[in-house]
């Protein structure tokens, strides 16, 4: 447990950086060293509420995460991870391994499109998203300026939300990268913002899959208990930094963690036909 | 740490869960290391196991925590501190969306008392029905 203390707070540091929340890093880690990849995913399915609600409560305090989107979006993440998580507990565990190959592939497809450029807020919002009133503004430290944003495409992007909860929900991950994305390509909302709200949505997702999880005979204990303490400390720390980094960076850094998660998981498909 | 307000609002409701969150985490994290700790004490050993006495099992949620809190006076098994730890990491995002219904109520913001009810509910049922 020791070991595994230490590999959590390393991992709970990276995901929160880059908001991918942890456990797709973990995840492959806990399979590599011979764990049963459902309690693997059942346990970091745990850990993300603790990743997520740890670095969240920073981002939330200083007005980076958008509540209201937010709750918006986690009707159609939660009903995603309760779908995702009961497919994971019934179909063969070999799927599982291509299943998070295939996802961090299509994350890293994604993000390439959205490295450059400053923010700019779209023109025009569609009717949905003027009435759930989706827009806001926060600080953001590396300029020293206020940057205030609009949300729109509320629908595709509920759409594109629900998809990413049956991931977060059948691989125990936050599905960070993917939420990330939906937010700044679809609802056009700025990285930080984007980041900071997908960390807060993330915990409300893993406790609909950890719902599932429950009471399967997955949850074990002595493998939850460490890596929760080791990925949420991990994540405090992690939670602090974002606002201090530049937005370049940040994405230097999410980039960099997505390639080496997709070369780790394919060969752990390849090495477990 | 001061940040400008925004004007977005919700600056009280995001303070309050702000707190909410991080007490939740605060208060897991501690009974985990309790649990982890006395685990030591008893078995002299940090490792891993797949004794199926460390697996969570039970049907609903809900009478799984007063199943639980009735054996935790007087008692020092590792085991129950970290379902405990378990149990209050799960109600942390839970509290915060019950939370959120009382604050949009409050605040007379109705289509987000819808929101936050739809949410509330779908987890209610899931967590209950098993």
């Amino acid at each position: 447990m020791v070991t595994l203390l230490l590999i959590s707070v390393a991992v709970g540091l990276l995901g929160s950086l880059t908001g991918l929340g942890g456990a797709s890093i973990l995840t492959p880690i806990l399979v590599f060293e011979g764990f049963p990849v459902k309690e693997a995913v059942a346990c970091g399915m745990v850990s993300i509420i603790a990743t997520s609600s740890g670095s969240a409560s920073s981002f939330v305090r200083e007005r980076i995460a958008n509540i209201k989107l937010a709750m918006y979006l986690e009707m159609f993440t939660i009903i995603g991870a309760i779908v995702g998580a009961t497919i994971t507990v019934l179909i063969a565990p070999v799927f599982l391994y291509f299943l998070f190959a295939a996802f961090l592939l299509t994350s890293f497809i994604n993000i390439r499109g959205s490295f450059e450029g400053t923010y700019t807020s779209p023109a025009k919002q569609d009717r949905l998203s003027r009435w759930l009133n989706l827009e806001g503004a926060y600080h953001d430290q590396a300029s020293n300026k206020v940057i205030k944003y609009k949300g729109t495409n509320s629908i595709l992007g509920g759409l594109g939300m629900f998809v990413a909860g049956i991931a977060a929900g059948m691989l125990g991950i936050g599905a960070g990268a993917f939420k990330v994305i939906v937010h700044e390509k679809v609802l056009k909302i700025p990285s930080k913002v984007s980041t900071a709200t997908s960390t807060f949505i993330i915990g409300m997702t893993a406790l609909a899959g950890v719902s599932v999880y429950l009471f399967t005979g997955l949850l074990n204990l002595t493998l939850m208990a460490p890596m929760a303490v080791g990925v949420t400390i991990g994540a405090i720390v992690g939670g602090r930094g974002l606002n201090r980094i530049q937005d370049r960076n940040l994405k230097i850094l999410f980039i960099v963690v997505v390639i080496l998660l997709i070369i780790q998981m394919l060969y752990k498909g390849v090495t477990a036909l | 740490m001061t940040s400008p307000r925004l004007g977005s609002g919700e600056t009280k409701l995001e303070t309050i869960i702000s707190y909410l969150l991080i007490v939740g985490v605060v208060v897991s994290v501690i009974l985990e290391v309790i649990g982890i700790t006395l685990y030591y004490g008893a078995y002299g050993n940090v490792q891993v196991s797949q004794n199926q006495a460390v697996f969570i099992s039970g049907k609903n949620f809900f009478a799984f925590i007063i199943f639980q809190t009735q054996h935790l006076l007087g008692s020092q098994n590792a085991l129950l501190f970290m379902t405990l730890g378990l149990i209050i990491l799960i109600l942390t995002p839970y509290i915060r969306a019950i939370t959120s219904v009382i604050y949009f109520a409050w605040e007379k913001h109705f289509h987000y008392v819808l929101i936050t009810l739809f949410v509330l509910i779908v987890l209610t049922l899931s967590l209950a029905l098993h």
